[in-house]
């Protein structure tokens, strides 16, 4: 019992996830919103798993949701002349996209892995622009052109399937990276790394002491957090939106938009990338309807006071509200 | 040929690498002392670029006097920042001024936004030309270089024979003994990062005399970008060597556009952008204490 215990702290995230697509399956027009809440979830349980466990702040996390999208678009770009193939691209596509988000996050945290707090960030913080540079400067995948592949998704699956693939399945597959998220996160907390990386955000030097082999348990944490932008870019961006452009897929604002949501919800917690993505992406979508273009304007000095008066975040601050009582466990 | 295209290039390169130097001596002088990494350094070059532009556009106060104006503005608002966030995360773990520098950068990006629209500006200048045989140089360009120059010795001046500037090197050696010495740490820090705050915003003003048309509330990533680099080449922790390594950065920058300019096919304004990056990440795997510094 008590190893089933353990993983109790899922149950209100997937109730969260369940009514998030019950909402969005039964009431009218609730679907662009749902998609773009499960959206913001899954990014922020991505971005969680490095930057909450480790308290490494990755200013360059885009970059791997830009080079996942660029692995899907390339594989349906290059082998859509074999039809053959049919649906099976996607596949390749999502493996595409896993194989180079892990070796541009190993290529990156070789170098800046090996650094702590301040120069990991700077070393971070020109990834996604240096690698759009590098495609657009080099010319590579068409460079600044970008691709579009309407067609070839048309041509591959039928109209039919294509649309409801942008409309309805990209999205469930949204939700399906953010259940698995959230599972990694939970296994990560429970298990040995967790308990590493705990000991390594508090004080790397005694955890080093202690016989933590820190850079090991950095490495996976940072790997796993780049494989879950590049699925998410794959599927959100390249999916649900047919194409793909260096200065988008590469845009500093989604990194700025899970910082938001990590430290709103609370970093290193397993609910609070929820909590924050719901928060967060309810507020934006009410705010782009009354006050379009102030999203950022009004949640920058809402971070700051966050970071200055409450650094624990509003699942932080439940937990030490429910410390004691019954729903301690439910709340991690 | 070829060889006067690149020493032209290369004169620009130490031109405009001077007004980067001074660009980045604000991110290594707040580094050293409050060990905070600014991450919105470039909004604040940026509030600069702005200032010139409304100054010359609408009071018409030449670039020149604007330099004092932004650095008092600077200074100012770096105080407030450091009062109101700041001093209250100096304690805290590095993630916490990490974000909050991050987001006061955001901050002042989507204020100026709402203030002036997203659209690219430039304010036009002339002071005439001067002809270098390889190379024509802008008056204004000259003018920035020098201005880059002298503030660059003035600091040096300040830190070495002011009081004030003594206090603030105890505190870079060891803020600690510096305490047990009677020096007000405090005050250094807010000093400092105010300091810090007024000579990038003063950097503003000479960095919009390269950028004809480029003044835009989101300009600053890029310079964020150089400066960081710029800041590793010096040792991060020296305004001296962020200044010369303002200058090594201007010679790559330009001195690689040349070659790239070179090789069919690709865009070498791109590619500038992205050797900076390289640099960046060569420079921390090797010595992340900086190339520039003897130790």
């Amino acid at each position: 019992m008590r190893q089933i215990q353990k993983y109790f702290p899922i149950i209100p995230v997937f109730a969260a996830y369940l009514a998030m697509f019950l909402i969005a399956e039964s009431m009218e027009g609730m679907w662009q919103l749902m998609s773009m809440l499960l959206f913001y979830c899954a990014l922020g349980q991505a971005f969680n798993v490095f930057m909450g466990m480790t308290g490494y702040v990755d200013f360059g996390y885009v970059a791997f949701m830009g080079v996942g999208t660029y692995g899907m678009a390339l594989s349906i770009t290059r082998l859509a002349q074999y039809e053959f193939l049919g649906a099976w691209i996607l596949v390749v596509g999502f493996g595409l996209a896993l194989v180079m988000s892990t070796l541009l996050s190993m290529a990156v945290g070789a170098v800046a892995l090996r650094l702590r707090g301040a120069y990991f960030a700077i070393a971070t913080i020109g990834v996604n622009e240096g690698f759009r540079f590098l495609i657009e400067g080099a010319r590579i995948w068409n460079g600044s052109e970008g691709m579009i592949f309407t067609a070839d998704l048309n041509k591959i699956l039928g109209r039919e399937t294509a649309a409801a693939l942008c409309t309805y399945w990209a999205d469930i597959i949204v939700l399906v990276l953010a259940v698995l998220a959230a599972c990694v996160t939970l296994v990560y907390m429970r298990g040995k790394i967790g308990y590493a990386l705990t000991a390594l955000r508090e004080d790397e030097d005694a955890a080093k002491v202690m016989g933590i082999n820190v850079t090991k348990f950095k490495i996976i944490a940072f790997i796993t957090s780049a494989c879950l932008a590049g699925l998410l870019g794959a599927t959100a961006w390249a999916l649900k939106t047919p194409y793909v452009f260096p200065p988008e897929v590469f845009e500093i604002h989604y990194t700025i938009e899970a910082i938001i949501i990590v430290m709103l919800g609370g970093a290193g917690t397993l609910l609070g990338p929820v909590i924050g993505g719901l928060v967060y992406g309810i507020s934006k979508y009410y705010l782009s309807i009354f006050l379009p273009g102030f999203q950022l304007l009004i949640f920058a000095p809402v971070i700051l006071v966050i970071i200055v008066l409450f650094p624990q975040g509003i699942v932080g601050m439940l937990k030490a509200r429910t410390k004691g009582t019954g729903l301690e466990r439910f709340i991690v | 040929m070829f060889f006067e295209q690149l020493g032209g290039n290369l004169i620009q390169g130490v031109v405009l690498g001077a007004v980067y130097g001074m660009a980045t001596m604000g991110l290594s002088l707040i580094f050293g002392v409050l060990k905070v990494v600014n991450v919105g350094h470039g909004a604040f070059i940026m509030i600069g670029a702005f200032l010139t532009l409304f100054l010359f556009s609408s009071l018409g106060i030449s670039p020149l006097f604007a330099i004092p104006v932004a650095f008092i503005v600077g200074m100012g608002m770096g105080l407030i920042f450091y009062y109101t966030t700041i001093r209250r995360l100096i304690k805290a773990p590095e993630l916490a001024t990490l974000l909050a520098t991050f987001s006061i950068g955001v901050l002042l990006e989507e204020l100026i936004k709402l203030m002036f629209g997203s659209e690219f500006r430039g304010y036009n200048w002339v002071v005439g030309k001067i002809n270098l045989g390889i190379t024509v140089l802008p008056m204004s360009k000259l003018y920035a270089c020098i201005g880059s120059i002298l503030i660059a010795v003035l600091l040096y001046i300040w830190f070495k024979k002011t009081r004030a500037g003594s206090a603030v090197r105890s505190v870079v050696e060891d803020s600690e003994g510096a305490r047990v010495c009677g020096v007000n740490v405090g005050g250094a820090y807010a000093l400092s990062f105010s300091l810090g705050i007024g000579l990038t915003v003063a950097s503003g003003v000479l960095l919009t005399m390269f950028i004809p048309v480029g003044i835009n509330p989101y300009m600053g990533g890029g310079y964020t970008l150089k400066a960081f680099v710029i800041a590793v080449l010096g040792g991060l922790a020296s305004p001296y060597g962020a200044f010369f390594g303002g200058l090594v950065f201007g010679l790559i920058e330009n001195g690689s556009y040349t070659l790239f300019a070179y090789i069919p096919g690709v865009e070498p304004f791109a590619l500038t952008r992205f050797l900076s990056f390289v640099i960046l990440l060569v420079i921390l795997l090797i010595r992340p204490t900086g190339i520039l510094r003897a130790k």
